[in-house]
């Protein structure tokens, strides 16, 4: 790469699903019901989305998650240093149901990774995602493993990136601080589609692969399938 | 000892030389290839629990550390390296070829519990088949991924697929019989019990467990092959601190720099080694602190002081070692032949926080033995439950706190010693208790012993002449060991024995990496302790058992 | 301190507008059950959102919200506005519409025992809605509908952790309701009567005069054994550390309302503090002279508020210190220790209020 042209990205090489989803992709995640039935905004429904908002990005329960090295990190942001509670954000949820934000804190294997989308998918709109660490981004310095997803963003979709490996607590302080501030502007990053989705085994494109496993997953099996080749 | 025959108990004691080791196990020694740790016998591969079988009851090898297995241009090959729990310097390592286009070998499992699981490993990372073996699946990896990723014709980019196979009707009757109803339950992998993303099978006949299986893997970062693409001299070092990550790092790099020097024959400075020392039992108290912390989350339930507490004092441990290395968490502060750099200036400044935090330590303890272990609450919770007797413990590989709760008096520091250890005072704790209260009793009181050497440490550097602070020996640029030396080295880690087996092949990267983990045989005693007790009585041995899931599934 | 108890606030109403009718009735009961709830609703959003994070807290050395308004007061709208505005997700193959009323009828449960509780004066209003003279009875009734809540919410789930929850509440909560009201019941026995006003009439006499201090006679000092078994049985009622194994979030995720979402999950949050509140309304009735205290009468809801928040941070302060029992050990104390130590303390009170009268 030449000096003059730092940050410049050959489309034509960039065939990842995920950058193209990531474009293309509108954020609609804060549109009520309510909202959907007046069609256009009007004014009174602009205040009250903007007190929405401010509620959303004040109060938020987070969901008690650990994954890796990052937890113990996230552990010592709860805990008595550094506070996270102070934003109001420090209420940790055992159950997904009752989550608003999933910081995703570690590396994510093929295992793991239709768990974490099935615990999302059980979390209630409007949900967020922080991801923690190098590995949600890129898989870290595990990305050459045969068995790691190259970031959480290939699964479920991710709102803020906090990067270091692990991040000090503080960087995951400010990065749940810049989340909040985001919602309570409205903004949010959109949902796009991923790359591995969650289906059921017989919706799979038949292949070799397919085909071999075909009778030991039952056809309304869910199932992940992994392109290792096509990942960024 | 009741396992053992009346007439070979004394054996367990005795030193055999190598030679007197091949005259017992006499035919069955098909040729000798001896490690740098210890000596190999060749054996064939249905001979197995033969073999093993006679180390351990005549010759009193009563402790299988690991298995590591390896595929070979002409051949697979799985090693058993044995030690004593009495004496851990007395080693004899296991080698069993196999055979490259249909590699299967004897199973270990009914001499050694332990080879169960570790068996499964080298079963799905290499594809070596065991025989005899009770239940030969994947254990790390999807059970329908294709290929073994550490064999040689894995092809890393070829799609997979993994299943999520539970969503059936949670009501529905699971494992009906005649007598009983008994539901099936997933606790994990995502659950505020499980520390991480450990996945328990479990079988419930009303509150109580009937049956747990634990199901590993969600965190299998492929720490095995990261370290086989590293160069021994920089690019490995890094990762250990990874595998337990609950601050243990320094403890971690030991236990590779210990394999890695012994095997490029590297001395470290006796001032490094004093620097490592204190490191290392920093680390201790801060992994002992947060094994303190989650138990308390998993007894008391959340926003418990306890915890809180714990975790304050982490902080402060925390703080200590950032000045030392300059992270919080992952240090990576140990080299090949020392460490990366000397204690910070002013170094008077570092010696008085670091005595302020040893001064302070007492009251804290104190704290915790008022907050919890005096609690009568909290004794009727942990005394008697999950229950793991000595002999169980041992054939299950069970090192560190857990083996030391149970009254095996096991510690590589003191046994195999290693850094400065064997110039300092200290103890090594053990409880006889075998519950889930021994084992948080023996990291509270271990805390106070890494303390101890912590303070006669800092004692000896602060008059540790200037001009005799080496930090480094002199290492190579590059490490190239020579072709086909193979090495097993262990140190005692947080959680217990935590071994490296490396073999070289005459490059600058190690052909094999093989780590043993002290929690991945740890865990594998869950099942004892959990089945016939209470739900919160699993969720309280599981936190006693105080596993890292990044060193569980490396 | 006060002789003839003050008129109920009620017919307060109805006196003081001259709505004297069927229709005055109503319309003043109306009024006065909105009041009160009111009242009790304020405390719980007061105390959920808010000041359980801060008593919490304050006893793990942090500071907890203090970003949002003054002393992170806000988060109280914020977060129930955020929560109430969340997606309400009905799992697939829940029981409804026992999936439904459960969450309802929680918090409904715990606000009707209110009805019954005499909440001090403010000024000349006497909140108190009604004085049965089965009051007392009356109010263990409405606490306990709230196990038939986790019992339902846990079995209509679906869900494995709920339904253990759910079985765990109704065993806690048989073990416990005995002796809780085998205990009451001991009182009853001093008081010689279940009507509530007259409990805590007979606890306004002096018991002592210490250094010039009138102590009054309350149960609490009449009978602290007593006062102790039935603060214990009243932690395990409204299910708090250590009895918090129908929710144990270390163990069975959520329990009975692991399921549960948004709207839902904001009626079983405040039905919970609700609970804990009656149960402190309950505690001072019965032992703690109810809304009695030093100074003028016209302020004691003053010493009602003081008593239950007062309650409300010794639960809290249980959550910080105290570990959880396991289930067959809270049952066996429940069933071998607390149900004979409480029909122990009957026996003795009658006995000596037999030979005493």
């Amino acid at each position: 790469m030449s000096s003059d042209q730092p940050f410049i990205t050959d489309e034509s090489q960039v065939v990842t699903e995920t950058r193209d989803a990531r474009m293309t992709g509108q954020g609609d995640r804060f549109n009520s019901r309510l909202r959907e039935a007046f069609g256009s905004s009007p004014f009174i429904l602009t205040k009250f989305d903007k007190f929405l908002n401010w509620c959303r990005g004040s109060s938020m329960f987070m969901l008690q998650f650990g994954i890796a090295c990052c937890s113990i990190e996230m552990m010592h942001t709860y805990a008595v240093k550094h506070d996270l509670d102070r934003f109001g954000s420090g209420v940790p949820r055992a159950s997904p149901r009752q989550a608003d934000v999933m910081i995703v804190p570690g590396t994510i294997v093929s295992k793991f990774a239709p768990r974490m989308k099935r615990v999302y998918d059980q979390m209630p709109e409007p949900k967020f995602v922080v991801g923690m660490g190098s590995c949600t981004i890129s898989g870290g310095p595990f990305q050459e493993g045969y068995n790691v997803i190259k970031g959480a963003e290939e699964v479920i979709p991710i709102d803020i990136h906090v990067p270091g490996c692990p991040p000090r607590p503080e960087a995951l302080v400010y990065g749940v601080v810049k989340l909040q501030e985001r919602v309570a502007n409205g903004e949010a990053a959109p949902v796009t589609v991923k790359p591995y989705e969650l289906e059921e085994f017989s919706d799979l494109e038949r292949d070799e692969l397919v085909d071999k496993l075909a009778d030991q997953i039952d056809d309304d099996e869910l199932v992940m399938r992994y392109n290792f080749a096509d990942s960024p | 000892m009741s396992l053992e025959r009346p007439d070979t108990v004394d054996d367990g004691a005795v030193e055999r030389t190598p030679d007197e080791l091949e005259a017992l196990l006499g035919d069955l020694v098909v040729d000798r290839d001896d490690h740098l740790n210890a000596p190999g016998f060749v054996i064939r591969p249905d001979t197995v629990q033969e073999t093993l079988s006679v180390l351990k009851e005549q010759a009193g090898y009563d402790h299988l550390s690991v298995v590591s297995a390896q595929e070979y241009e002409n051949r697979y090959e799985s090693i058993y390296h044995l030690k004593k729990y009495d004496d851990p310097t007395q080693e004899v390592s296991v080698v069993v070829p196999a055979d490259k286009d249909d590699p299967v070998s004897e199973s270990a499992e009914p001499v050694f519990r332990t080879a169960d699981w570790h068996e499964r490993e080298a079963y799905d990372l290499i594809g070596i088949e065991y025989d005899d073996h009770p239940d030969l699946r994947r254990i790390l990896l999807p059970e329908t991924w294709q290929g073994h990723p550490l064999s040689m014709d894995y092809d890393k980019d070829r799609p997979q697929i993994a299943t999520l196979p539970e969503h059936a009707n949670p009501l529905q009757d699971h494992h009906k019989d005649e007598e009983s109803d008994t539901m099936f339950l997933n606790i994990g992998p995502h659950h505020p019990a499980t520390h991480g993303v450990l996945h328990l099978k479990t079988v419930l006949d009303g509150e109580q467990v009937v049956d747990v299986e634990p199901d590993i893997g969600y965190l299998h970062r492929s720490e095995e092959q990261m370290a086989q693409n590293g160069t021994y001299r920089h690019q490995i070092m890094p990762y250990p601190d990874r595998w337990d990550y609950i601050s243990a790092g320094l403890l971690n790099e030991w236990a590779y720099a210990r394999a890695a020097e012994d095997l490029a024959d590297i001395e470290v400075p006796e001032y490094a080694q004093v620097i490592r020392t204190m490191g290392a039992e920093m680390c201790r108290i801060a992994a002992h602190m947060l094994a303190l912390a989650t138990f308390a989350l998993d007894i008391n339930g959340d926003f418990t002081a306890t915890f809180m507490y714990a975790i304050n004092d982490r902080e402060r441990v925390q703080n200590l070692l950032e000045d030392l290395t300059g992270q919080r968490l992952m240090f990576n502060y140990f080299r090949l032949g020392g460490v990366v750099w000397d204690l910070p200036e002013p170094r008077d400044e570092f010696f008085s926080k670091t005595r302020d935090f040893l001064d302070q330590l007492p009251e804290s303890i104190e704290e915790y033995h008022n907050l919890i272990t005096s609690n009568e609450i909290f004794q009727m919770r942990t005394i008697d439950t999950g229950v793991l007797p000595p002999e169980v413990a041992k054939n299950y590989g069970a090192t560190g706190p857990v083996a030391r709760g149970s009254g095996v008096d096991y510690d590589l520091r003191r046994d195999d010693p290693y850094g400065y250890y064997d110039e300092l005072d200290w103890d090594v704790i053990t409880e006889d208790g075998c519950d889930n209260f021994s084992r948080l009793l023996v990291r509270m009181r271990e805390v106070e012993e890494s303390a101890k050497i912590i303070e006669q440490c800092v004692d000896l550097l602060e008059d540790w002449p200037e001009d005799e602070r080496n930090i480094q020996a002199n290492v190579p640029r590059t490490l190239r060991p020579d072709d086909d030396t193979e090495i097993y080295r262990a140190v005692e880690a947080a959680k217990g024995e935590l071994g490296i087996y490396i073999r070289a092949d005459g490059t600058d990267k190690p052909a094999r990496f093989k780590i043993r983990s002290p929690c991945f045989s740890n865990l594998q005693t869950l099942p004892e302790m959990a089945n016939g007790e209470y739900i919160p009585d699993v969720v309280a041995a599981l936190g006693s058992l105080d596993i890292v899931l990044g060193e569980v599934d490396r | 301190m006060g002789t003839a108890p003050a008129q109920l606030f009620p017919e307060y109403l109805v006196d003081t507008f001259g709505i004297d009718s069927v229709l005055g009735d109503v319309v003043a009961s109306l009024i006065g059950a909105a009041l009160v709830a009111n009242i009790i609703l304020a405390f719980s959003g007061v105390a959920g959102p808010w000041a359980k994070r801060k008593i919490t807290a304050a006893f793990t050395d942090r500071i907890a919200v203090d970003r949002i308004g003054p002393f992170g007061l806000l988060i109280i709208p914020a977060a129930a506005v955020q929560l109430l505005a969340k997606e309400l997700i009905v799992p697939e193959g829940v029981d409804r519409p026992t999936w439904d009323i459960a969450p309802i009828l929680l918090p409904a449960s715990a606000m009707l025992g209110f009805s019954v509780i005499p909440m001090g004066q403010i000024g000349p209003l006497n909140i108190h809605l009604a004085d049965p003279e089965v009051g007392l009875a009356l109010v263990f009734a409405f606490a306990s509908i709230a196990s038939v809540s986790l019992v339902m919410a846990g079995y209509a789930s679906n869900n494995k952790y709920s339904f253990l929850g759910g079985l765990r509440a109704v065993a806690q909560n048989l073990a416990y309701e005995i002796p809780l009201i085998v205990t009451a019941m001991s009182v009853v026995i001093f008081a010689g009567t279940l009507q509530i006003s007259g409990v805590v009439g007979a606890q306004t006499e002096t018991l002592a005069t210490v250094a010039g201090f009138d102590i009054p006679a309350w149960f609490a000092f009449v009978n602290p054994f007593a006062f102790v078994l039935f603060l214990t049985a009243n932690m395990a009622e409204i299910g708090r550390n250590p009895f918090d194994i129908p929710e144990a979030p270390t163990e069975i995720v959520g329990g009975y309302q692991t399921e549960y979402s948004s709207a839902y999950f904001v009626l079983f949050y405040l039905g919970e503090f609700v609970h804990i509140f009656l149960g402190g309304a309950i505690l001072s009735v019965v032992f703690l002279g109810g809304a009695s205290g030093p100074g003028p009468e016209s302020i004691s809801f003053i010493w009602f508020v003081v008593k239950v928040w007062g309650f409300f941070l010794f639960t809290q302060w249980a959550r910080a210190a105290i570990p959880r029992v396991r289930i067959d050990q809270l049952i066996e104390i429940g069933w071998k220790g607390m149900l004979v130590l409480s029909f122990a303390n009957l026996v003795l009170t009658a006995v000596i209020v037999g030979v005493i009268a």
